[in-house]
């Protein structure tokens, strides 16, 4: 059956077509949730919120092949709802002082820069892992969130240079 | 310095690794078990009242801005949060409206500034109306100088407008001295990769302009968990931003942990500001170490008018301590250091490196750590696959395998360093006068 279709059929109330339009792109929707959610549990709660949203709205959606775009950007309204109810966002901005000692190869790393990158405002978080983990353009990640891609690609450097800055990197050599 | 692509690469194989729940279809399925869907018409001249609303709503709006223009900042709109939309619209701001431009043509304006007890905001806009810099790299270093002092910057954020290939910011400094008269904005452009140039702006202080804070109380309250001590010292309400300083421990301490080789640094503090029972949006965090011993500085939007009660709460404290600790690696082992359980799953060999599988809570990091082989020190080549799990009470926990690339008879895990987070759940009850 033709994506088209489908959403058709979900739009006439077709409960089965519309689930199944989300398993079709299963790995996207699940990857995508997990990005902010961070848990299997989570994301699951987080996908569920997403299709009722979905089913009593899909009769709003004009255009069948926005399906994807617009349903992405709902399960990431989801997410941020969820993520706000359960827990406080801390955001680390001022540059931490502390002396970082050389543990290059002895620390674990990929568990270091999580802790950081999860220390970075949400916005910039968010479109890094969208860039880095899931591997979308700018183009996509402007859509998904509704911002322009300037602000896309402004929030990706300062997030990156916000992690290096945090791993002790030196952003300023040579001044 | 870290090669922060190569390890977002691997998080990101890590991703692509995890597998999609099996339960996910009936998940789906069952949430829309039971919801009608709605098919409520909206009926087309509801709408177009609204817009007509909406439009009698922009022009008065507009009249409105017209009006004041000359003493607000314009075309910040987009990057300021409510506070300062208020405070900008009172006509808060001292206008400045100077430039500089760097010999590559890159152009910086410092359009105005607001000071208040806790900082001093600068709104600037940085161009390159020839286009050829990409416009993320519009990102000067600054810091105003004073008559003795020099104000550093802190934190900020901002918003590039590609086509016209200009950036705008909002930047926070320390603030002023009460004697300063005249400031001067020193700016350091980089105009060819690696040289900086610099660029100057001065303008007098307008001192009627800076507000007056709204509260200022010293707290002198002290937590001790496990042995490390938080101090709170005091809170600073202004308009612009609400701050909370104090002391992780003083220096006399510092200097014996460190004879007695048991280190702690702290990384990050999790204080809630809690007004009229509901928190208030936290804007930066800080931690510093210097002669005074560890110092932190926590801040927060600024406080409404209407206060009925105001709260610290004190969640946690998250510490890199020294633990020099050992741990026999046998299946299921499981060891307890600094509180914290860590838990052995698995030891293998492949490939003639060694293999360890462990699960800590979420908020522990081995962030010195080496396998004894025989007797000998291997350090840590990667961490592989870090998973979550969550559980029913709500706690997460953290699996994932330690790769160390030598094979041996006697293993045995040595745990230099650890990080760690300390519950303190601590409430500190505000006076308002």
């Amino acid at each position: 059956m033709e994506v088209d279709e489908m959403v058709s059929k979900a739009k006439s109330g077709d409960k089965e077509a519309l689930v199944k339009l989300i398993m079709l792109r299963q790995k996207e929707y699940y990857k995508l949730a997990y990005i902010y959610m961070k848990n299997k549990e989570d994301s699951l709660d987080a996908l569920e919120d997403m299709i009722v949203i979905l089913y009593e709205n899909i009769r709003k959606l004009k255009k069948e092949e926005a399906f994807y775009s617009w349903s992405k950007t709902i399960l990431v309204n989801c997410c941020k709802k969820l993520l706000k109810e359960k827990r406080k966002v801390v955001l680390i901005d001022k540059l931490d002082e502390r002396l970082y000692e050389p543990v290059v190869n002895k620390q674990e790393d990929q568990i270091v820069l999580e802790d950081k990158l999860s220390k970075l405002s949400p916005k910039h978080q968010e479109v890094i892992r969208m860039r880095y983990y899931l591997d979308l353009d700018y183009e996509s990640i402007s859509n998904l969130l509704k911002i322009p891609i300037g602000t896309v690609k402004s929030r990706i450097s300062i997030g990156i240079n916000k992690l290096r800055e945090s791993l002790g990197g030196d952003k300023y050599e040579g001044y | 310095m870290k090669d922060i692509d190569k390890i977002l690469m691997k998080s990101k194989k890590t991703l692509d690794d995890i597998e999609v729940p099996n339960e996910l279809e009936d998940r789906l399925l069952k949430a829309l078990e039971d919801k009608e869907s709605n098919c409520s018409k909206s009926t087309t001249w509801n709408k177009k009242i609204i817009a007509a609303c909406l439009i009698v709503f922009i022009i008065s709006f507009n009249f409105n801005t017209l009006a004041y223009y000359s003493k607000k900042l314009l075309g910040y709109d987009q990057i300021m949060d409510s506070t300062l939309k208020n405070l900008n619209e009172l006509g808060n701001g001292q206008i400045i409206g100077e430039s500089y431009t760097f010999s590559n043509g890159v152009v910086f304006t410092l359009d105005g500034i607001m000071i208040d007890e806790n900082q001093l905001l600068a709104f600037y806009t940085v161009s390159d109306p020839s286009g050829e810099l990409e416009s993320y790299s519009l990102n000067p270093r600054m810091e105003f100088k004073g008559f003795f002092k020099r104000y550093h910057m802190s934190n900020g954020h901002g918003e590039i407008d590609e086509v016209n290939n200009e950036t705008k910011w909002i930047m926070s400094f320390d603030t002023p001295a009460f004697y300063e008269r005249t400031l001067e904005l020193e700016v350091y452009f980089s105009v060819n990769g690696s040289m900086y140039e610099e660029g100057n702006i001065s303008f007098k202080l307008d001192r009627n302009k800076a507000m007056k804070s709204s509260l200022k109380q010293t707290i002198n309250k002290t937590f001790e968990s496990d042995g490390v001590k938080v101090r709170f010292n005091s809170i600073l309400a202004s308009p612009t931003t609400t701050v909370i300083e104090g002391s992780i421990q003083n220096i006399v301490e510092l200097a014996i942990e460190q004879i007695s080789g048991e280190r702690i640094r702290p990384n990050d503090l999790d204080i809630e500001l809690i007004v009229n029972g509901k928190e208030l949006e936290k804007q930066t965090g800080s931690m510093k170490t210097d002669l005074k011993g560890i110092t932190f500085s926590s801040s927060y939007d600024a406080l409404p008018n209407d206060i009925e009660s105001l709260q610290i709460r004190l969640q946690s404290l998250s510490i890199d301590k020294d633990v020099n600790s050992t741990l026999e690696l046998s299946k299921d082992y499981e060891a307890n250091i600094a509180g914290q359980t860590i838990k052995i799953n698995e030891v293998y060999e492949s490939d003639g490196s060694t293999y360890v599988t462990f699960t800590t809570d979420d908020s522990v990091v081995l962030t010195r750590v080496f396998l004894m082989i025989d007797g000998e020190k291997v350090s840590l080549k990667e961490t592989l696959y870090a998973q979550q799990e969550k559980y029913m009470d709500g706690s997460i926990t953290r699996k994932r395998t330690m790769h160390f690339p030598k094979v041996g008879d006697e293993l045995e895990l040595l745990i230099e360093t650890m990080t760690y987070s300390q519950r303190y759940n601590e409430v500190i009850d505000i006076p308002i006068k």
